[in-house]
């Protein structure tokens, strides 16, 4: 009897279970996120301390193996480094040679009709009224006495002996130097001469008394005299200075090439 | 074997001022002047060693400098040589040991140095002579020389001394006994 009881509250239980899940299983779930707001408010700040518990102890882990990371990639760029600054060096190194032979290159363009040879200024006088310098070039490199000597600029000077490995050269603004010039404009011949009376300029005198110079002429070679060719420039009219006797008179010649800070020079050797 | 000794340190010395000369006092000048170096080491040498020693030095010095720079042979050496007898003649009628005698000195030699080269280049390369800026120059150059003397008048003193005792001796000996 007791049994047969048992068995029918079994089979009531089991079809209660069902008509509860298949109700449930037929509602809205949106009429159910109280339950899951509920659940949320309970679970989540436990969750959100296990995760950051977690991010904190993965975070640790990257932060030591960022600081591998960055190490080495410290010494790559220690080493880009090193490398970039010898390449700047380098790079500066061949900058300025590039500008030198860049200067020659000029040099041998502007006076193309003339077969140069490029030298360097090694060595100046140290009196106060000579005006001589020593280039590195000598017999060796085929360089003779009175080869005229100019710069990109204009007429420096001409050879006054050689060596065999270097050469002194008298500037035109020495006092023992004497150039024949013709102004430009006018072609009226001047002689040019080295003067203590002035630093780094020249005087040109026996002007003729039908000339007319005006400042800022300029004044080249004439060729005449043998040692210096014809046109070659050599600066400009900086002032006339009148005298009583129109014969007197001369001029104050401003040179192309700067004296004190010219260092590289060509020698005409045809 | 002092004297030898102490003919190397000269050279020595003279190399060194040769290469302030041309670098140093190339742009370290009054007025675009600078000054002459060798005079004043000639002259401590022509006062101190006497003028056999002096003579000598500035020959050889002075034809070493006409060889690296100058335009002809000879000229600095005929002067320098000439500043060394200079100084030998002062040392046996001035005293050195007033820095004023020294000073004084300084400027004659120094005005003989220039006006003597000045002249040999005229005649020998046909330089133009033009008297004032000419003694314009001269007047600034004696000025920084006389300058750089009074600054290093101890030191030159003190070695100058040196090079007496050493080149000296023989000649008292042979004085007195």
């Amino acid at each position: 009897m007791y049994k047969k009881k048992t068995g029918i509250v079994g089979i009531i239980i089991t079809i209660i279970i069902l008509i509860v899940l298949v109700f449930i299983s037929n509602m809205n779930l949106e009429n159910l996120s109280y339950i899951e707001n509920l659940v949320s408010t309970i679970v989540m700040p436990v969750q959100n301390g296990l995760t950051y518990l977690k991010n904190k102890i993965t975070g640790n882990h990257t932060f030591f193996e960022d600081i591998n990371r960055l190490q080495q990639e410290n010494e790559e760029l220690k080493n880009k480094n090193a490398e970039l600054e010898k390449n700047l060096r380098e790079f500066e190194i061949v900058k300025n040679e590039n500008e030198t032979l860049k200067e020659y290159l000029n040099l041998s363009e502007q006076y193309g009709n003339y077969k140069t040879k490029p030298a360097y200024i090694i060595n100046k006088d140290f009196s106060n009224y000579n005006n001589v310098f020593v280039i590195n070039v000598g017999k060796n490199d085929g360089i003779e006495p009175n080869m005229t000597v100019i710069s990109e600029k204009g007429l420096v000077g001409y050879i006054i002996s050689t060596t065999d490995t270097t050469s002194k050269v008298q500037t035109i603004i020495d006092t023992a130097s004497t150039v024949s010039a013709t102004l430009s404009s006018s072609k009226d011949n001047l002689i040019c001469k080295g003067t203590i009376e002035e630093s780094g300029v020249l005087k040109a005198s026996y002007i003729p008394t039908t000339a007319t110079l005006v400042q800022g002429d300029k004044v080249e070679t004439s060729g005449m005299g043998g040692i210096y060719p014809k046109g070659i420039y050599i600066g400009t009219i900086k002032r006339v200075v009148s005298t009583k006797n129109i014969v007197d008179r001369y001029a104050i010649i401003e040179p192309a090439v700067d004296f004190d800070k010219v260092d590289t020079v060509l020698v005409i050797t045809k | 074997m002092k004297n030898t000794l102490i003919i190397i340190g000269i050279i020595l010395v003279f190399l060194i001022l040769y290469f302030l000369q041309i670098n140093f006092f190339n742009w370290f000048t009054i007025g675009g002047i600078s000054p002459n170096l060798f005079v004043i080491l000639l002259l401590f040498i022509g006062l101190f060693a006497g003028k056999r020693v002096a003579i000598p030095l500035g020959l050889v010095l002075g034809i070493c400098l006409d060889f690296f720079i100058s335009k002809k042979i000879g000229i600095s050496g005929i002067m320098l040589g000439t500043v060394g007898a200079l100084g030998g003649f002062l040392d046996k009628n001035f005293s050195k040991d007033s820095r004023m005698t020294i000073i004084l000195m300084t400027v004659a030699v120094t005005f003989i140095y220039e006006l003597g080269a000045y002249l040999l280049n005229y005649f020998i390369v046909s330089t133009t002579i033009e008297i004032i800026p000419f003694i314009k120059i001269v007047l600034i150059e004696i000025l920084y020389n006389v300058i750089l003397v009074i600054i290093f008048y101890p030191l030159l003193q003190k070695a100058g001394y040196y090079i007496e005792e050493a080149f000296r001796e023989k000649k008292i000996l042979t004085r007195y006994f």
